[in-house]
């Protein structure tokens, strides 16, 4: 802390440790001042880091208000074990149930990385689905987070697409017929169903290519689109902030002092009259009444 | 929310802000402690109830259960609420009309409702409908988690050969996931058969269907079996066409 503020750049730490540390500096920590300097200058990372973590939020935030960052948590875990099954997977249906059993029963720690992503892509669906199920509940999709309600949404269906690409790659009996019958359903939807179907069936028939197709929609398309969407939650999150939980006593106390001032104006106007200003701008409390008619 | 009210509201979120605490630390230890505890959670599961390895895809062989994974149980459970009887309107009910009119309310719910209140239970619509929808996806994913029975010995009678072959068939390509024969089998997706002979399609529209069952019947969910030979379909058809009429539930 103390070598950043001791960088010259005032703004942000006031405290400032380092005018009073007179020691010489350690080779390396000068180094890594200079190169940490040396970003700032010319990307503004620090400035941005320093801005994102100490901004404030409302004090009094839900522990239900976790299961976002939770949630893009999983997604992280779901990223490197897939990553790690990826390096023995042979998306070949020759060879795609072989490399299973191979990595279940001789890569070292295979049969963990394995189960891992499996019960983590059920936990990443319980954990987005009570996310949302916390956001409708606190009313946080009100304004002015209309938009971070969408990609959220849009987040959950890729998330449920994911399961649904990924359920095939096995190449068991289960997932097999499990997915005929999915495309089957994909092709009976009218006007676009059947080009969709063809396209995830890389054809008109359900076979070796649709492997392939599956796994390049499930390794490339879809994390793609997810990690875009978490961009942009993220960025809606950041930009507007926490919503605040609905019953929080800062909110009470507020109404409870209104309430306070407005016994107070009753108390001070005997008989039940109103304060009117003799002259000038309305009275302050009048003024959300009056924009009413702008939708 | 007028524009008095969204006013009110950044004002007394900006007040919320001005009295409130750095992200840095105040919320980032609580989402990782939450955090981890899911990847824990998870690394648990992982150890302590390994995922299996199951039987290898066999195109040629449909002894199968077509299970999705559990999180799409609802929609599976659909299929089965919606089955027609070779009737494409309620299938479509199920597998295009419903899914997409609860993802088109899912991403308009926030234009649906503008109201300024946020506490819930200021919110009865709201309230009302969350838990409706939660006990609703749950109670489908528990219907549609209900394994079939298929084991179970089909009992029919007045069955000549072809018709003892038919039903092997029947039951060797796992037809009773989908479909019920005599009050055994799953009672979905596939409509039951029981009585399909009465309904007189004739052995050629069988075979048909069984080959390329989207040619007969447009919207089917059903896989094609066409790896079964002539003679296999022939008995298969005889088999299904004698259903109600030649061979009848005790």
């Amino acid at each position: 802390m103390s070598s950043s503020d001791a960088s010259g750049d005032g703004r942000t730490g006031t405290t400032a440790v380092g005018t009073t540390d007179i020691a010489p500096k350690k080779p390396g920590v000068k180094a890594g001042e200079a190169t940490v300097d040396y970003v700032d200058e010319r990307s503004g990372a620090t400035t941005g880091l320093k801005w994102y973590l100490f901004r404030n939020i409302p004090a009094e935030t839900s522990w239900f208000q976790t299961l976002g960052f939770t949630a893009m948590m999983l997604f992280g875990l779901q990223a490197i074990t897939g990553i790690v099954l990826a390096m023995y997977y042979k998306p070949d249906p020759a060879s795609a149930f072989q490399s299973i059993e191979v990595i279940t029963n001789d890569v070292t720690w295979g049969w963990l990385v394995r189960s891992m992503h499996r019960w983590g892509s059920s936990a990443m669906i319980v954990v987005v689905f009570l996310h949302m199920a916390r956001v409708f509940f606190f009313g946080a999709y009100k304004y002015p987070r209309e938009l971070t309600w969408v990609t959220g949404a849009l987040l959950l269906v890729l998330t449920m697409f994911m399961g649904l690409t990924g359920y095939l790659l096995v190449w068991d009996q289960k997932a097999y017929w499990a997915t005929v019958v999915a495309t089957n359903i994909t092709a009976s939807a009218p006007l676009v169903g059947p080009f969709v179907a063809d396209i995830l069936r890389a054809g008109p028939e359900f076979g070796p290519n649709t492997l392939s197709r599956f796994y390049s929609l499930h390794m490339l398309v879809i994390p793609l689109g997810i990690a875009t969407f978490i961009a942009i939650h993220l960025y809606f999150i950041s930009f507007l902030g926490i919503a605040e939980p609905p019953w929080s006593k800062r909110r009470f106390r507020a109404k409870r002092e209104e309430q306070e001032a407005e016994r107070e104006r009753a108390a001070r106007t005997p008989y039940g009259r109103r304060e009117v200003p003799a002259v000038g701008p309305p009275a302050p409390e009048r003024e959300p009444a009056r924009a009413e008619d702008g939708s | 929310m007028n524009r008095g009210q969204k006013e009110a509201y950044k004002r007394d979120y900006a007040q919320a802000k001005k009295e409130g605490k750095p992200f840095f630390p105040y919320a980032v230890y609580k989402d990782l402690i939450v955090a981890t505890l899911a990847i824990g959670f998870v690394i648990g599961l992982a150890v302590w109830q390994r995922i299996p390895i199951g039987e290898p895809v066999n195109p040629a062989t449909t002894d199968f259960v077509p299970r999705p994974e559990w999180y799409f149980f609802f929609l599976f459970e659909l299929l089965r609420i919606f089955k027609g009887q070779g009737a494409l309107t309620p299938v479509i009910m199920a597998t295009f009309i419903v899914p997409n009119v609860l993802l088109v309310l899912l991403l308009v719910t926030p234009f649906i409702d503008r109201g300024p209140e946020r506490r819930i239970w200021r919110r009865p619509i709201a309230l009302f409908s969350g838990i409706a929808v939660v006990f609703l996806l749950a109670y489908l994913t528990h219907l549609g988690s209900e394994a079939p029975a298929g084991t179970e010995e089909v009992q029919l009678e007045n069955l000549d050969p072809q018709g003892q072959a038919g039903l092997d068939l029947f039951l060797a390509n796992g037809c009773l996931a989908c479909h019920t024969v005599a009050g055994v089998g799953a009672p979905g997706p596939g409509p039951g058969l029981t009585d399909e002979g009465e309904r007189g399609r004739g052995i050629e529209y069988q075979i048909e269907h069984l080959r390329d069952p989207q040619s007969t019947t447009p919207g089917s969910s059903m896989p094609a079996f066409a790896s079964l030979t002539d003679q296999e379909l022939e008995d298969l058809a005889v088999f299904l066409e004698g259903l109600g009429t030649k061979y009848t539930a005790p």
